[in-house]
């Protein structure tokens, strides 16, 4: 189920290594690792008593990230780096895809034995960081151990949930808009541009299909993060404290845009649209030659162009991009019960702010967290995708709005039920109005 | 995510006169046999405690509780009934999954069992290369559940799948099956009816077991091939189908893995193939209403106990056993 890598088992390190250690502790260190090996970790425990934190008894910290087999390794290699700075520091390593990730970190909380260190995103930060999984990280980053000075403003606080830091951001990203580039060429079409309004977006995607008989853009109606986007154009919002941001009336009008764009064909049938919505990255409609956008996160598109010959392109979502954010792709946060919580916050400062960790994990989790390590790593960059999206997010950014609130407790609901909502009136199962009423209930008992 | 231990008529007969004779004379030699049984059973019986008895009598403490997974047990608020009020008032996706389960398992399982009564049927005569088709047919259900299977169903169902290509050979434009809330119901159905081989050797070692006699008696006095099989085949059969119908039955109910594998985890399109467990499975781990999934869990446990339970009690007045008691 759940391809894990074996734990790391380097033993190699000796206690001598690393930073000088007091003579006597030294001695009686070599003391204990010359009586028998397996005693060595009972001698460190002996430290750890009148020492209070030695720093440098042996730690096995476990980590547990979603991703695939890039991931996996670029963490390795920065994780092994950091092993090879703190000899007394390994990793129990655990990695899966995305699918059954949340449902096995949910398990292993229940079962009391979490990983101390574990990525996580905002569609359950809140639910964690409610029910005080996650260790408040404020304390070290007022120490100064946990070093977020170079980071934006917006995507620190994007990180914190009801005033505490609940997660650091492992990357940042935005909502991207991409495009079959080649397509449009071969076409002689134009490419869409950040700044045109929805209404001209969807003109040109129905210009597209026309043109290309390939739908012009993926009907976002099921999508939250697009919706999001619309919202807050609206002056809305997703959420509002512990409520709703929007009405019904909002989600008929959001409803009703897209109907506009299905009857002039801009869209995917609802059956494709379908498919879209419930594949992931790797089969998205822009991918599968099925539709000429797909509206994604903008790190994605070095998934996307794995799985496509076809030149893509990237913009943000139609309308005011001030409404799009400096998000966190994704989170580290650390189990409020760890027993190593000042080595995983270290991991995470380090993983953020060393210079070549952050060269190595490059923008997999979304552009370096760490502005001034952000610039080192895009003009580093030889991957073509990679400094695409690089180029377009630094755009982006320029034109960032504030933050929203990180989505609260029963999100994954509202996510759900909205793909429902949305489909019943795509598969004319519903009206707009009478989806949008349905959606509305289903989301307040969610949150409630 | 067997919830229910399937009745298994193999357990009458010898073994349970044996069992009334034990407990008719409880000599001390009986009882120390008695107590070496539960030793040997203690592997078994620890498993059971551990692995399903304990875990399950916990899951019933929970559904009366607000458990979220995340919170630790020592923090979970007990809310009384409130979690099966909620179910029974409450939730409309609740009732909606009731219905496409319902409907799954009153169109799935009888056509599944006439499937596999009408190959084990044309399988259990004595033609060349009978037992290659025996494999063949059987060899779906050896697949079962399995993921892969569903991976690949799916994509003979897509709209650019295998299937339509075949319709298209004929003229006939098909639908994206598995992406129309119409159709991925039955698209589902599909595959569990066909994976009718289990129940279709269980009814060949049935038909097997109908004394050939009682052919030739009935042809003697005059019966075709039609009031053989009503009259002779089927009541002969009906413990065996009995069985099956049982079986397949709480099969049908917890089918669980094609359906998520089908839509993904989410019970799509718009809920069509919103199974019972699937939804059970969506509030405890996609929503952490873990809480409330429980008490979800044990009203399934009640309706298929009440199911079985209707299903025995009808079972007298049409399930024949041949050594002439009536059971």
């Amino acid at each position: 189920m759940h391809p894990a890598t074996p734990p790391t088992t380097d033993t190699s390190v000796g206690r001598h290594h690393g930073t000088p250690v007091p003579r006597r502790r030294l001695l009686r260190g070599l003391l204990a690792a010359t009586v028998a090996a397996p005693l060595m970790f009972g001698a460190a425990a002996c430290g750890d008593d009148d020492g209070a934190a030695d720093p440098n008894a042996p730690v096995k910290l476990s980590i547990f990230w979603w991703g695939g087999d890039a991931r996996a390794k670029l963490t390795e290699d920065a994780l092994a780096l950091y092993t090879k700075k703190h000899p007394n520091v390994t990793f129990e390593k655990t990695w899966q895809a995305n699918q059954g990730y949340f449902d096995k970190l949910a398990t292993l909380t229940a079962g009391g034995n979490p990983p101390d260190l574990f990525q996580i995103d905002d569609n359950y930060l809140a639910e964690y960081a409610a029910r005080s999984t996650t260790l408040d990280l404020k304390s070290y980053q007022d120490s100064g151990k946990l070093d977020v000075t170079k980071f934006p403003k917006s995507l620190l606080e994007y990180g914190v949930v009801d005033g505490k830091l609940a997660g650091v951001a492992a990357g940042e990203n935005t909502q991207g808009l991409v495009y079959n580039k080649t397509l449009l060429t071969k076409h002689n079409l134009p490419e869409p541009t950040t700044g045109m309004t929805w209404e001209q977006h969807i003109a040109w995607a129905a210009q597209v299909s026309e043109k290309t008989g390939v739908p012009g853009t993926q009907d976002p109606s099921a999508d939250y993060k697009a919706y999001w986007i619309w919202l807050r154009q609206q002056g809305k919002d997703l959420y509002k404290g512990n409520e709703l941001g929007f009405a019904a009336e909002d989600v008929t009008a959001w409803f009703d845009l897209w109907k506009g764009a299905r009857d002039r064909k801009a869209t995917p049938s609802a059956d494709v649209i379908h498919e879209g919505n419930s594949s992931d990255v790797t089969k998205q409609l822009v991918v599968t030659g099925k539709a000429g956008t797909s509206w994604v996160w903008a790190n994605q598109m070095p998934d996307l162009k794995k799985n496509t010959k076809d030149e893509l392109g990237v913009v943000a979502y139609p309308g005011d991009p001030s409404a799009q954010w400096a998000r966190a792709s994704m989170y580290w946060s650390v189990f409020k019960g760890s027993k190593n919580k000042d080595v995983a916050v270290d991991v995470i400062d380090f993983l953020n702010n060393d210079q070549e960790a952050v060269k190595l994990l490059g923008t997999d989790r979304g552009l370096p967290s760490n502005l001034d390590l952000r610039r080192v790593v895009s003009d580093d960059t030889t991957d073509p995708a990679m400094k695409q999206s690089i180029a377009v997010e630094t755009e982006l950014a320029q034109k960032f709005g504030q933050s929203p609130q990180v989505p609260i407790k029963g999100h994954s609901k509202v996510k759900s039920e909205l793909v429902k909502a949305a489909e019943n009136v795509q598969y004319g199962r519903a009206t707009s109005a009478q989806a949008a009423a349905q959606f509305v209930e289903a989301c307040k008992s969610a949150i409630a | 995510m067997a919830l229910t231990t399937a009745p298994d008529p193999t357990r009458r007969g010898p073994g349970s006169d044996r069992a009334h004779a034990a407990r008719r004379g409880p000599g001390s030699i009986r009882h120390s046999e008695g107590l070496a049984g539960y030793v040997f059973l203690s592997p078994w019986l620890i498993g059971l405690m551990g692995v399903t008895a304990v875990p399950m009598l916990l899951s019933l403490y929970l559904s009366f509780t607000n458990y979220d997974i995340l919170t630790p047990f020592s923090e979970v608020e007990w809310v009384g009934f409130a979690n099966y009020e909620r179910m029974f008032t409450a939730d409309p996706s609740y009732w909606h999954a009731v219905r496409v389960t319902l409907t799954f398992a009153l169109v799935a399982v009888p056509l599944k069992l006439a499937a596999a009564l009408g190959v084990a049927l044309l399988l259990n005569r004595a033609w060349r290369g009978v037992g290659l088709f025996r494999g063949l047919f059987y060899l779906p259900s050896l697949l079962g559940g399995s993921v892969a299977l569903a991976i690949v169903w799916v994509n003979m169902f897509n709209r650019d799948g295998a299937f339509n290509s075949l319709l298209s050979l004929v003229g006939i434009t098909g639908k994206p099956w598995v992406n129309d809330p119409d159709w991925a119901l039955q698209t589902l159905m599909v595959l569990a009816i066909w994976q009718f081989g289990a129940p279709m050797v269980i009814f060949l070692a049935g038909l097997k077991q109908v004394p050939t006699e009682l052919y030739e008696a009935a042809s003697v006095d005059g019966a075709g091939r039609f009031r053989q099989f009503r009259n002779v085949t089927l009541p002969m059969l009906s413990p065996v189908i009995f069985f099956n119908l049982v079986l397949e039955t709480i099969n049908g109910f917890q089918g669980f893995t094609a359906a998520f594998v089908l839509s993904n985890g989410t019970g799509g399109p718009v809920d069509s193939t919103l199974m019972y467990t699937l939804n059970l499975y969506i509030t405890g781990f996609t929503d952490l209403n873990m809480g409330y999934a429980s008490a979800m869990a044990w009203v399934f446990l009640l309706a298929i106990a009440v199911i079985t339970a209707i299903f025995f009690s009808t079972g007298r007045f049409w399930v024949h056993y041949s050594d002439g008691e009536d059971r």
